[in-house]
């Protein structure tokens, strides 16, 4: 098994690496770059803990290969806070009350963010169906769901 | 904890020529990644003893698109989900696909998993294979040496067996535009309703002509028999006659039937054999618009 070099661009900083090839886009970010913010949770993409957002689109980190990743730019829930402090989505995740283990949370925040840019003000039909891929088995959905409608209303102000 | 997935090299081509010659090359120890949302979970069973080389399509641009040819659509293999239901062509002129597509997985599956992989995967409940099945499309296979086209009701020996040869790729799925004469319709029965396999599918396209009768009837019922395929037997008792609900019970009855023929009586049958009838009830009252 001979080992793969890639490129690719996280959170707006490029890496060069050099890994072995049946290592998953999840296991790079996680244990080689120490974005410990994606979670590893089913490991075959019904969970969507390990959500990223991937060239602009959220896809199951365990579901893309290292080398699937070359070239690509990659968003985690690391990239979301500024020198302003938390962003909109995560404020409204802890003033909902969304936060339980907080295992599921990246994702969900990352699920919402992708859903907001697509649809600024969705129903909470639209917010289940944009989220159906990312899994809380604290089951507080309905706060979280409610975190959705808040982020969303403190983003259009 | 680190997972990890069975050994492999990993190849990546510059272009769809290159993907077939490696295929030739390797012929036998490699396959093909595309999506990976199938692939990857096999490869964390080390499923594959014999598997040396990974080759990945994932970036061949020339394998992504969804065109009007004339009078066919016509997809790429890797071509992903939300594509399809994002594309106007596909909603214009096979709705039913874009209903399928559009129950395949979560986003996240939708955004990666790709059309080509959910016919190859060839899963019997898979949600693109039973439209595509109702709308008689084709599928293109090459291989280095020759290029050939199948029937996809004719492209599979049973179920996660599609007759393909391992020095052969998927290249792309077309289909006959059809007219808005045409009502269609995909129904799932699912578990949960998010990230969830069908129980049972079903997809259905009709036409009726000026004298109020039968001029086209398809119907695809998906995860009740080991391989997809219209029930050309069952669309036979409407074809030609003035549909009402008499006609559609019969039917009805006769998918559940057959399913009980082709597939055995199993342990879901008891609970499969009312629901299949009164699905294939409902889907048919729809695509030929009977009260």
């Amino acid at each position: 098994m001979q080992k793969i070099e890639i490129n690719l661009t996280v959170n707006q900083r490029s890496y060069e690496l050099k890994v072995k090839p049946n290592k998953r886009l999840l296991d790079v970010l996680r244990n080689d770059l120490n974005f410990t913010g994606v979670k590893e949770g089913c490991g075959i993409g019904e969970c969507g803990a390990c959500t990223v957002i991937m060239d602009g689109e959220i896809v199951n980190s365990c579901m893309v290969l290292a080398g699937q990743a070359r070239d690509s730019e990659i968003i985690t829930v690391e990239d979301l806070e500024s020198e302003n402090g938390l962003h909109p989505i995560q404020k409204a995740f802890i003033d909902a009350g969304a936060v339980q283990c907080g295992f599921c949370t990246p994702g969900m925040i990352l699920s919402t963010l992708n859903l907001l840019k697509e649809n600024s003000n969705p129903t909470r039909s639209e917010i289940k169906d944009g989220l159906e891929g990312n899994f809380c088995r604290c089951t507080g959905y309905k706060q979280i769901i409610d975190a959705v409608e808040l982020a969303a209303e403190m983003m259009r102000d | 904890m680190v997972i990890l997935l069975q050994e492999f090299n990993f190849l990546q081509p510059e272009n769809y020529r290159e993907a077939l010659n490696l295929l030739n090359e390797y012929h036998g120890k490699s396959k093909i990644i595309a999506g990976g949302t199938d692939l990857i979970v096999d490869l964390r069973k080390e499923k594959y003893t014999d598997l040396k080389y990974l080759i990945d399509i994932s970036k061949l641009d020339e394998l992504e698109y969804i065109k009007e040819d004339g009078e066919y659509i016509k997809i790429g293999s890797y071509t992903n989900h939300k594509s399809i239901t994002k594309s106007d062509l596909v909603n214009k002129y096979a709705k039913i696909l874009t209903l399928g597509c559009s129950e395949i997985g979560s986003p996240q599956i939708r955004n990666r998993g790709t059309i080509g992989g959910n016919i190859i995967t060839g899963s019997p409940c898979a949600d693109s294979v039973t439209p595509l099945v109702a709308l008689n499309a084709i599928i293109v296979i090459e291989s280095k040496e020759q290029k050939r086209e199948v029937p996809i009701e004719e492209f599979y020996e049973g179920p996660y067996r599609p007759k393909i040869k391992a020095n052969e790729l998927l290249k792309e799925v077309y289909f006959k535009k059809l007219d808005n004469s045409y009502q269609g319709d995909f129904i799932k029965v699912k578990r949960r309703n998010a990230v969830s396999k069908a129980r049972i599918n079903i997809a259905a396209l009709g036409k009726i002509d000026q004298a109020g009768k039968v001029f086209d009837i398809r119907l695809a019922p998906g995860s009740i028999t080991p391989k997809p395929q219209r029930f050309k037997s069952v669309e036979e008792l409407v074809k030609g006659r003035e549909p009402d609900n008499e006609i559609i019970e019969k039917m009805g009855q006769k998918v559940a039937e057959i399913m009980i023929d082709k597939s055995g009586y199993r342990w879901s049958t008891e609970y499969k054999r009312p629901v299949i009838r009164d699905l294939t009830k409902r889907i048919l009252k729809t695509v030929l618009e009977v009260e």
